[in-house]
Order: C-alpha cells, then sequence, then structure tokens
C-alpha cells in the first residue's frame, strides 16, 4: 500500500498526505484495525516537520477515520458515515470539482480526457 | 614502524578510489546527476582526473615518510589531496546538476525496523559496567593497586592508582563511550531517513542499515573488555587477541560497506532499481560535506560520497551528539594524564 508525495507540487504537503491517505480509507485499501506509521517514521522520511504529520493524521482522525495513538501512530477506526451531506458541502463539492477541471484544462489537458477521467472517477464510484 | 604506517595509507588511497563507486547510483560526487552521467565520456573524464590526483597526493605522502620519516605530515598531504581532488570533480560535476526526483512513494506497510536482539542488548555492556563498578566498589580490596588505562601490542602500557575516584572515572569513560555506539545504533534506525522507501531498494537498503546497526552493537561489546581485564584480571595478555578481534570487526565492516555501497545499492540487480539522488535538497550540503537543514528531522543522513552516514548539523541533536563525543575525547585525555 502505498502513499505517494511529490515534493515539488505547490499543494501542501500536509493536504497531500490528507488526500492520500483519504483515498485509500475511503477505497477501503485501509480498513478498520490497520496502523498507520508513527508520526516520526513519516516525516523523517517525507523530510518533513513532526507536526506536518501530526497536523494530517489529527484531521483524519477529526473526520472520524483514525484513532491517534501516542505511542505507535494512528489506526484505522470504524467511521459511521454523515447520515447525509449539508447543501454547503455539496456546494463545496461542485466548486471544487470545476476549479480542479479548470486548472488542468489551464495545464493542457484537452476537455474530452477530463471528461473521461471524471466518467472513470464515477463508474469506480457507482461500483464500489 | 613507518613501512606499517606507509601500508596504512596505501589501504586508504585505495578506499578513497572507490568512493565514487560506491556512491549511490544518482549521485556523482554529491551532486545529484541524470543517470547517463557516470558512464559518459565527461563522467570517466572527472573520475580520471580525481583519481589522478588523489593518487599523486598518496605517492607523494609516501614519499615523505619513507624520505622524512613524518607520519603526520604524510598523512595531512594525502587529505589535503584527497579534498582537492574531490572538490575539483565536484565543481566540474555541478555543471551537469539534475533536479532531484521529487516524487516519494511511501510504503505503508513496511515494518518498523528495530535493532538486531532489541534494544536491551545495546543496553547490557552499559549495565555490565554498572555491575562492575558496584561489585569494585564494594571490593576495593581485592582490586589492583593500579588500573590500565592504555595498552600497546606488547600489553598494558599506561596505569592510574586505583581509588574510588579514578575506578569511576575509568568506567564512565567506558561506558559514554558504550551510550554513543548505542545512540548511534538507534539513530541509524529511528533517526535517519530512508531514501528508498518502496520496493527492492528498500529492502537493500533496510539490510544494510541493520548491517551496520550490528557492526556497532557488536563494537560495543569489544568496548568494554578492556575495562573488564583492567579490574578483574590484570596480569592477562590480551591486547593482542583484543587487538585481533578489533581489527577484524573493522575489516569485516569495510568488506559489508564494500560489498553493500552506499544504502545497499550495489547489491540491487541494476542502478535504476534506486532512487534518483536521495531527497535531501543539494543547496543543504555544504561543499558536498556536510548536511545543513533545519527543517528535516533527521539527525542522521546518508553521506552523498562514498558510504556511511553524517549528521545533520541543521538538528539540535546532532550537536548535542557532537558535544557528548567532545566529552568523552575531553575526560579520555584527562584521565590518560
Amino acid at each position: 500500500m502505498k502513499l505517494r508525495i511529490d515534493l515539488s507540487s505547490a499543494i501542501p504537503v500536509y493536504r497531500q498526505i490528507v488526500d492520500g491517505l483519504r483515498i485509500l480509507l475511503v477505497n477501503g485499501e485501509l480498513g478498520v484495525g490497520d496502523q498507520l506509521p508513527p508520526v516520526r517514521r513519516l516525516a523523517l522520511d517525507l523530510g518533513v516537520h513532526f507536526n506536518t504529520v501530526a497536523e494530517a493524521y489529527r484531521t483524519l482522525a477529526d473526520e472520524g477515520w483514525l484513532a491517534i495513538e501516542r505511542r505507535n501512530g494512528a489506526r484505522v477506526v470504524e467511521r459511521s458515515a454523515p447520515a447525509k451531506a449539508d447543501p454547503e458541502a455539496a456546494a463545496s463539492f461542485r466548486r471544487r470539482l470545476r476549479e480542479l477541471a479548470a486548472e488542468v484544462q489551464s495545464r493542457g489537458f484537452p476537455r474530452d480526457r477530463i471528461a473521461r477521467e471524471l466518467r472513470l472517477v464515477a463508474d469506480n464510484l457507482e461500483r464500489s | 614502524m613507518n613501512v606499517l604506517a606507509a601500508v596504512v595509507i596505501l589501504v586508504f588511497g585505495f578506499l578513497l578510489h572507490m568512493l565514487p563507486q560506491l556512491t549511490r547510483p544518482g549521485l556523482f560526487f554529491a551532486v545529484t546527476i541524470s543517470p547517463g552521467l557516470r558512464e559518459s565520456e565527461e563522467g570517466r573524464r572527472i573520475l580520471k582526473r580525481y583519481r589522478q590526483i588523489l593518487w599523486s597526493s598518496t605517492l607523494a605522502a609516501i614519499a615523505v615518510l619513507l624520505l622524512v620519516g613524518a607520519p603526520l605530515l604524510a598523512m595531512a598531504l594525502q587529505a589535503a589531496g584527497y579534498v582537492w581532488a574531490f572538490l575539483l570533480s565536484r565543481q566540474r560535476t555541478l555543471r551537469h546538476a539534475a533536479a532531484p526526483d521529487p516524487i516519494l512513494e511511501l510504503d505503508l506497510d513496511a515494518p518498523p525496523e528495530r535493532l538486531p536482539g532489541g534494544a536491551v542488548i545495546s543496553l547490557i555492556p552499559i549495565g555490565a559496567l554498572g555491575v562492575l563498578g558496584l561489585w569494585a566498589s564494594q571490593h576495593m580490596d581485592r582490586l589492583p593497586a593500579r588500573m590500565a588505562v592504555h595498552w600497546g601490542l606488547q600489553g598494558a602500557d599506561r596505569w592510574v592508582a586505583t581509588t574510588r575516584g579514578t575506578l569511576l572515572g575509568l568506567l564512565a569513560v567506558y561506558a559514554l563511550t558504550c551510550l554513543l555506539l548505542a545512540g548511534t545504533a538507534w539513530g541509524l534506525l529511528h533517526a535517519s531517513r530512508r531514501i528508498a522507501t518502496s520496493g527492492p531498494a528498500a529492502r537493500s537498503e533496510r539490510r544494510f542499515r541493520r548491517q551496520i546497526a550490528l557492526m556497532i552493537l557488536l563494537a560495543e561489546y569489544l568496548v568494554i573488555a578492556p575495562a573488564v581485564f583492567a579490574l578483574l584480571a590484570p596480569t592477562a595478555r590480551v591486547s593482542m587477541i583484543w587487538a585481533l578481534a578489533f581489527t577484524a570487526l573493522m575489516v569485516g565492516f569495510g568488506v559489508v560497506l564494500l560489498r553493500a555501497g552506499q544504502g545497499g545499492t550495489r547489491t540491487l540487480p541494476s542502478p535504476a532499481a534506486a532512487p534518483t539522488g536521495d531527497h535531501t535538497p543539494d543547496h543543504c550540503w555544504k561543499w558536498g560535506l556536510v548536511y545543513v537543514n533545519p527543517a528535516d528531522p533527521s539527525i542522521l543522513v546518508e553521506h552523498r560520497f562514498g558510504v556511511g552516514y553524517t549528521l545533520n548539523l541543521g538538528n539540535r541533536w546532532s550537536w548535542v551528539a557532537m558535544m557528548a563525543l567532545l566529552a568523552l575525547v575531553g575526560s579520555a585525555v584527562v584521565f590518560l594524564r
């Protein structure tokens, strides 16, 4: 199970850790009871401050994915999905999707390819 | 004696000759490079120039040793030649510097790394010194009137009178040495940056670190032997055996490093299997030799040239370790007077 971090990306490492782990959690690649590497180990391997990793773990803990353990890092816990997404979250999701599509389009991605990628994500979501 | 020193200088010459080959494939004279540079015409030219300067200074050092009989001057000459060769080659390599690989793929399933035999193994020699100290303080009358504190190949050649103070001093020096060695082994596994974080390169690197940690732990056990003999068997003529054991350990250490290469990269099926560079920023390396990066939590990082580890001087714990080392050397010097 791999976590991929791009050190040259404009996206902060903290955000990349949260996003990368969340994908693994949502896809079920990280299951209940799985142990994440200790904050110290992950920070050393990435060459970032311990707080960067600790903050990422805390964010996922606040979302209900992880239980933070003092010595061993963090453990994946059973998460009760929110009953219904609030309208603000749905609007934010739509806005972020549009921003992302505009960003990759400005980088030269053709529209049909972006649509294909989005469809692929949608298909995967429907299948899971 | 001069012949022995000449052999040592020759061995050092050989090791320094080998350093560029032991370095990670993505680095050349401490500069991140594209994989093709080493095998290119320019790469071969840089390497040839490095070795020419190195061997010129090594041969000059041997000549000084045999003609003038000044071993310190000879060693300084070789060291100066090496530094000059390195800096010159680095300057030429910098023209071909490549951007380090910014992508890191971390294996979340990788098992944690532990000291061979667990942390207890590294603390046993310190505990043994403590027990020895307790026993000795209760049986001062059974201790020799003087304790050996320095040995040559022919046996002990320097002593101090046995008092509670000298006993404590002797054991403290040995205990601090053991503590530093144990700390280094621990730091290697728990406070150093892993360069390869997945795949065969990561496995190779893990094996490499474990082998070094094991060698350091063996050295720790060897270190306490003189203290034991100084107090319990002062007449035993064991210095030759100890010297042989220490030499065997050093040779074993050298063989492991030569075979493995930096981070175990020489054991990989192809250099392409190793990551490009070492993920440390180029600008944090001063003259390619000193690493200063306050943003990096690592205390130990791999050397960029040759094989082994160096301290991250941007980390305050590195300074604590250096102070401890200085305290050790200082107390040993005071004690031996």
